[in-house]
């Protein structure tokens, strides 16, 4: 062979071996278990100790399951929605993916498998959940793309040291109850009650509250009110719930969701008791997590974040009324079985095994609520465990009542896009002083109908 | 003699001489050496430049691939009702009318006084502009999110010292393409260093020419060195059209994707990113990405064409 002749095989099978390397994966053999993934990121399970718990349920289940082999696939959130997409793409989607809430399925909506079918054909037993929350996710279309794992409401987390020091009352614990103000008048539990006991509860670093005339904005060290690690339809469905679009497919404000605007722009930039974009990316305010930092008041904020905040200062009381309607925003989180498995009677055996024989351990580390009756004796239990100075949870289930329906997360055409325009809005009233809050919900109602024209 | 005859005949009267068994041996050798470049080149850039191509003229969803249609220029007249496109359009922009001429003329004013013969510690100074240039620029724009934090951020501090209480550079919309500035400002060290090289090229007898027909140091500025580093300016020029028209990783690194504060860093490129990974319409930030193409060839194109009223380019005279 001469010398051009070796160069040109060693070439050849250089590129034979990249060839082989760019092919499809061999094909299992039709013996042996099924292999079902079980893909976790587009909401909470990227924790050291879920990544443990999540791990002993897949050895529990693949120990008890001769005929079932469940793979854990974790991916951090922030690359979760383009790594399921790639793989979906690929032609290589997971079997089940959660757990996962109301926005993370937004994205993939229509992609999911309708559950109905299985769930008559196995005579799954639906009396355990309340039925509305199962209704919760049936799609537009009637298909059933989950059941109810975890609720997490929303309420006040409240500082009763910041309390303490104003010499005010702490907040009501059960709705309808009024709010008694320093001089022993009882008012509503409203949006203006939130206003006038967060002005006093808001001080600069000289001691001023935001009810003096020697109020320095510029130099605030405690804040009043803050609704935490939400979008602008998290902030306003509190007003009452909504959505950017009618059922007739229309780019709206909902009128309660404008009040809310309004409220919020004056509390953040002429009462001073919603810190800015600047406070809440500061230390002072630990970068957003304002109930964790205890130089917040009052904060609206859901049930999985019990553990944000390292004191035991705090306690839960109910959310305000506006016009006289409470409405307290719900987060759900459950698993899917996405509609591309080639397993679903077995998929469906995972997802039944991690609702209940592994949903107490699962729920425990994702800090859920269970959904199903008979789990929710022993969960709050647990919470008083951790926090032993005594937490009124009574308001966590009471809130349950007062759901945001629909949703605040609930989906939108073109959803993505929606949800970046919507966020430009949050960005720019919480960001810039002098905004002129009727002319720019106006420019996002006309940005949002073109948003969702353009959806197919 | 009929024009199909003389062309046969032009190539005729030039046959390539033969090349010799040495010339093959070193064509082979030297394409095989080239070939990981040339597989590289068509796989990673030709082959997906070409496919963004016909990516602009359907409807493909990395989500839906097995339905993807053709459907013409749908992508294209689409944008013309997507607000969001015009919005940042004008806001790269508006950019490009703040930031082109201190990409310009901050580089041309720095390598002056560089190349002034009365400057002291000359090497210093000149290490000291190219330097900010060697930082990576992730790292550097993470750290100017630091230096422009308005809570103990330094330049806020450096104001306080003067009794000015500075505002939030970040998230202010009326502050943050200022911020953007002066970012882009501190990254000037190549441009510096590229202009006064052509300064120091421009030869000394114009100047002893210029000197003693009695031009002033600025006359001689302007009647010497610039049209003699005019090749440089142009150079520079073309280079800050096209990287300000692609302007994408400052906004991406100190706001995320969301174009922060208010949508006011959404510049063009960063919606076309969007598109691509955010919402995954990867047809349609196809048909975005060739837009932005062609805007910056337009310019670029724009500005060859008027080369020839300004740039002093020796082989012409």
């Amino acid at each position: 062979m001469t010398k051009h002749s070796q160069i040109l095989l060693g070439l050849l099978v250089v590129g034979s071996l990249l060839l082989a390397a760019c092919g499809a994966a061999a094909t299992p053999t039709p013996s042996g278990p099924v292999t079902i993934r079980w893909f976790v990121g587009l909401g909470t399970g990227q924790q050291p100790e879920q990544l443990e718990a999540q791990e002993a349920v897949v050895a529990e289940f693949n120990a008890s399951h001769d005929d079932i082999e469940l793979v854990l696939e974790v991916v951090n959130n922030d690359v979760a929605s383009d790594t399921l997409s790639t793989e979906i793409a690929a032609g290589n989607a997971p079997d089940i993916v959660g757990p996962v809430g109301v926005a993370g399925s937004n994205l993939f909506t229509g992609l999911f498998l309708d559950l109905q079918p299985l769930i008559d054909s196995t005579n799954y037993d639906l009396s355990d959940y309340d039925p509305a929350t199962v209704e919760f996710y049936r799609d537009p279309s009637g298909a059933l793309t989950g059941l109810p794992f975890g609720v997490y409401p929303s309420f006040i987390y409240y500082n009763t040291t910041l309390f303490d020091e104003a010499g005010l009352n702490y907040p009501p614990h059960a709705v309808g109850e009024p709010y008694v103000m320093p001089d022993g008048t009882e008012v509503e539990w409203n949006y203006d009650t939130i206003r006038e006991i967060g002005m006093l509860l808001t001080v600069d670093a000289n001691g001023a509250d935001a009810t003096s005339p020697d109020f320095d904005p510029a130099n605030i060290v405690q804040f009043g009110w803050h609704t935490q690690w939400t979008d602008p339809r998290g902030e306003a469905t509190q007003f009452g719930a909504g959505n950017f679009v009618d059922a007739d497919g229309n780019a709206v404000v909902p009128d309660q969701w404008a009040d809310y605007y309004h409220w919020a722009y004056e509390g953040i930039w002429t009462d001073h008791f919603i810190p800015n974009d600047t406070y809440l990316n500061s230390d002072l305010l630990v970068q957003g997590n304002t109930f964790g930092s205890g130089h917040v008041a009052m904060v609206a904020l859901h049930l999985w974040c019990h553990g944000c905040y390292s004191g035991t200062d705090f306690n839960l009381a109910v959310m305000p009324a506006n016009n006289g309607v409470t409405t307290a925003k719900l987060h759900a989180d459950t698993f899917k079985i996405m509609a591309s498995t080639q397993h679903p009677e077995q998929a469906f055996t995972v997802l039944s095994y991690l609702l209940d024989e592994a949903a107490n351990d699962l729920l425990l580390v994702y800090g859920a609520m269970p959904a199903r009756f008979s789990l929710q004796g022993d969960y709050f239990t647990t919470l008083d465990a951790a926090h032993a100075q005594g937490v009124d949870w009574d308001v966590a289930v009471a809130m349950l009542g007062y759901p945001d329906n629909p949703n605040h997360e609930a989906n939108m055409p073109n959803f993505a896009r929606a949800v970046e325009r919507y966020n430009e809005f949050q960005s720019l009233y919480r960001g810039t002083e002098g905004v002129d809050i009727d002319a720019e919900l106006a420019r996002l109602v006309a940005d949002l109908q073109a948003i969702f024209d353009s959806a197919e | 003699m009929a024009i199909g005859e003389r062309i046969l005949a032009t190539f005729k009267r030039s046959p390539k001489p033969p090349k010799s068994p040495l010339q093959r041996h070193e064509t082979r050798w030297g394409l095989i050496f080239l070939a990981p470049w040339i597989f590289g080149f068509l796989v990673f850039i030709l082959l997906p430049t070409l496919a963004t191509l016909v990516f602009s003229f359907t409807d493909y969803s990395i989500l839906h691939v097995s339905e993807t249609r053709f459907i013409g220029l749908d992508n294209y007249t689409r944008m013309l009702s997507d607000p969001i496109v015009g919005q940042s359009l004008m806001r790269t922009l508006t950019f490009f009318v703040m930031a082109f001429p201190l990409a310009i003329f901050i580089p041309i004013g720095l390598a002056a006084l560089l190349n002034s013969e009365h400057l002291r510690f000359r090497r210093f100074f000149t290490t000291f502009f190219y330097m900010p240039y060697m930082v990576p620029l992730v790292s550097a724009v993470l750290i100017w999110g630091g230096f422009l934090s308005p809570t103990g951020g330094w330049m806020n501090r450096l104001l306080e010292t003067i009794g000015i209480q500075g505002p939030d550079w970040l998230r202010s919309t009326t502050w943050v393409y200022w911020s953007l500035l002066i970012v882009g400002i501190w990254g000037n060290g190549n441009a510096i260093v590229t202009t006064l090289a052509g300064m120091e090229g421009v030869p000394r007898e114009l100047y002893e020419a210029a000197k003693m027909e009695g031009a002033g140091s600025f006359a001689t500025f302007r009647h010497v060195t610039l049209p003699m580093i005019s090749p440089i300016i142009f150079y520079n020029l073309t280079l800050a059209s096209v990287g300000l028209f692609q302007y994408f990783l400052e906004p991406y690194v100190l706001f995320a994707q969301a174009g922060d504060p208010g949508g006011s860093t959404l510049f063009f490129p960063m919606y076309l990113f969007q598109n691509f990974f955010q919402f995954q319409e990867m047809a349609y930030g196809a048909a975005l990405a060739w837009v932005l193409f062609l805007i910056i060839l337009a310019f670029t194109a724009v500005w060859f064409a008027l080369r020839k009223f300004w740039v002093y380019e020796a082989e012409r005279e």
